[in-house]
């Protein structure tokens, strides 16, 4: 049996930043048809993919796609890695620069796959039930990581040291767990350089 | 399934000369059977000059009609059945889901689970139910197609069935129906493709070995990492059902119910066989 474990990270007072978002309707195949409610098999999703990564790239940098299954009725575990768990793991690999992806989705049965997906992959995705709600989670995230992704959610953006002071860490631990946060692609990150002692990274939600 | 054993064995002996499936003492054929003998069809033609299949009473021949055997295999045999009459005749069977279908490639799946999923609809399956059927359906498939590749392709087949349907022990039996699903098709067997992975050696020693291994996540011939989950969701899903999930291939024989495993030698089956179980309970 998958443990459906959706974590949720608290919810957003405001909407962050002025970053492009976008939202992709997978039944209704908003780009290039690639979408319907019945997505099985791997060359289905590879299409999906494909229109997703199409969205995504004409994205500018730090932009969202909100990938939005609510309209899927079935989406089979095949179909759910090759679009979501190797799009997912592109955006983790950095392929598409800060650019994220975040998955529109309510806490139903048809997430078991894309959970079982990223597990697979150790990888996650942050979720919404709807563009601008509460954000969670889904996937493979360690609870230490969700406190500091709740932290940053809730700040909306901190710099690395008011997240060390907030959550009672040295600098470097708190670098090293905001950088995992950063390259499973669950949130942005800043470079500071004119931060007094030199470099200090700043963090951003994505949604 | 099994009462073709001794069929499968003979088959593989034949060489040009002209064979007789005597089914007459048949009284029962589900999917599992029904995909087993167009297996077997498409293991014998080829080495026979003549295939007859001779079959009794009214029951297995409506059936096999009904599921469109003779629609596929009438111009490849020779029958004592009058199949004109039973076309005649023919009349919606309110538990076929998906007749039996023979397909090659992926890009025929999405078609097939289209049509179970309007089918499922229109006799009011309820949303999980269907997407319990459909995500079942659809993994075996191409998983059949991914690695079972054989002229045949393969065949799949799906009913439900009105029965007592045991649940749990402690919730004792119920009244409901069972869905049946099969696939069968003529590939290299799940045993050769898990040994292309040289991870997987000891993991498949033997044709049981090798499918008890097949059932868990992540194992795939390719080892490639996202790969092979398809199967071990299946599983979840007839065992959250309380259901199984029985694979065949080669000389192995395991059946999965989610919280037991058991397996057993069977004789040579060419190919790959999947049978799943979904019961849905009158008051699910």
């Amino acid at each position: 049996m998958i443990s459906l474990k959706t974590v949720r990270i608290g919810s957003v007072a405001e909407e962050a930043g002025p970053l492009a978002r976008v939202v992709y309707d997978v039944a209704s195949g908003d780009v290039g048809g690639a979408g319907g409610k019945l997505m099985v098999t791997r060359g289905t999703g590879r299409r999906v993919r494909e229109a997703l990564v199409e969205a995504l790239e004409d994205l500018p940098a730090g932009g969202v796609l909100y990938v939005d299954t609510r309209g899927v009725e079935l989406m089979d575990y095949s179909f759910a890695d090759e679009a979501l768990g190797i799009l997912a793991s592109r955006v983790a690999a950095g392929e598409y620069g800060d650019r994220r992806v975040v998955l529109v989705e309510e806490d139903r049965e048809l997430l078991e796959n894309v959970e079982a997906s990223l597990r697979q992959r150790g990888l996650a995705m942050v979720r919404v039930d709807e563009p601008g709600g509460a954000p969670g989670i889904v996937g493979e995230v360690p609870d230490h990581l969700v406190e500091t992704l709740h932290a940053i959610h809730v700040a909306g953006s901190i710099t690395n040291a008011d997240l060390a002071a907030k959550l009672g860490l040295n600098h470097t631990a708190m670098n090293n767990r905001a950088t995992r946060l950063f390259k499973l692609g669950l949130i942005h990150r800043r470079k500071n350089t004119a931060a007094p002692g030199g470099r200090q990274y700043s963090y951003e939600r994505i949604v | 399934m099994g009462s073709l054993d001794p069929t499968f064995e003979a088959a593989a002996s034949v060489d040009g000369e002209m064979v007789v499936l005597d089914l007459r003492p048949v009284e029962f054929v589900e999917p599992a059977g029904l995909c087993g003998l167009a297996a077997l069809l498409e293991f014998l033609t080829p080495r026979a000059s003549i295939v007859g299949v001779r079959l009794a009473g009214h029951n297995v021949p409506a059936y096999l009609e009904r599921m469109n055997f003779f629609r596929i295999f009438g111009h490849r045999i020779e029958t004592n059945v009058d199949v004109e009459s039973l076309e005649e005749r023919r009349r919606g069977n309110p538990g076929t889901l998906q007749e039996l279908v023979n397909f090659h490639s992926e890009e025929e799946i999405p078609g097939i689970i289209n049509r179970i999923s309007e089918i499922l609809e229109n006799k009011e399956y309820r949303l999980r139910e269907r997407a319990a059927i459909c995500a079942t359906l659809s993994e075996i498939c191409s998983n059949a197609v991914e690695h079972g590749h054989s002229p045949f392709g393969a065949y799949a087949a799906v009913q439900a069935y009105q029965h007592i349907v045991s649940g749990p022990r402690s919730r004792g039996e119920r009244r409901g129906e069972e869905v049946l699903v099969a696939i069968a098709d003529g590939g290299v067997g799940v045993r050769e493709t898990l040994s292309r992975n040289p991870d997987y050696a000891k993991f498949t020693e033997t044709d049981n070995d090798a499918l008890r291994h097949a059932l868990k996540m992540g194992v795939s011939g390719t080892g490639e990492v996202g790969r092979g989950g398809g199967l071990a969701v299946v599983g979840q899903i007839s065992a959250r059902a309380g259901g199984s999930l029985s694979l065949r291939s080669a000389s192995g024989r395991v059946t999965y119910y989610g919280d037991r495993t058991s397996s057993r030698n069977v004789s040579d089956f060419p190919g790959t066989f999947v049978r799943v179980s979904l019961p849905r309970k009158a008051d699910a």
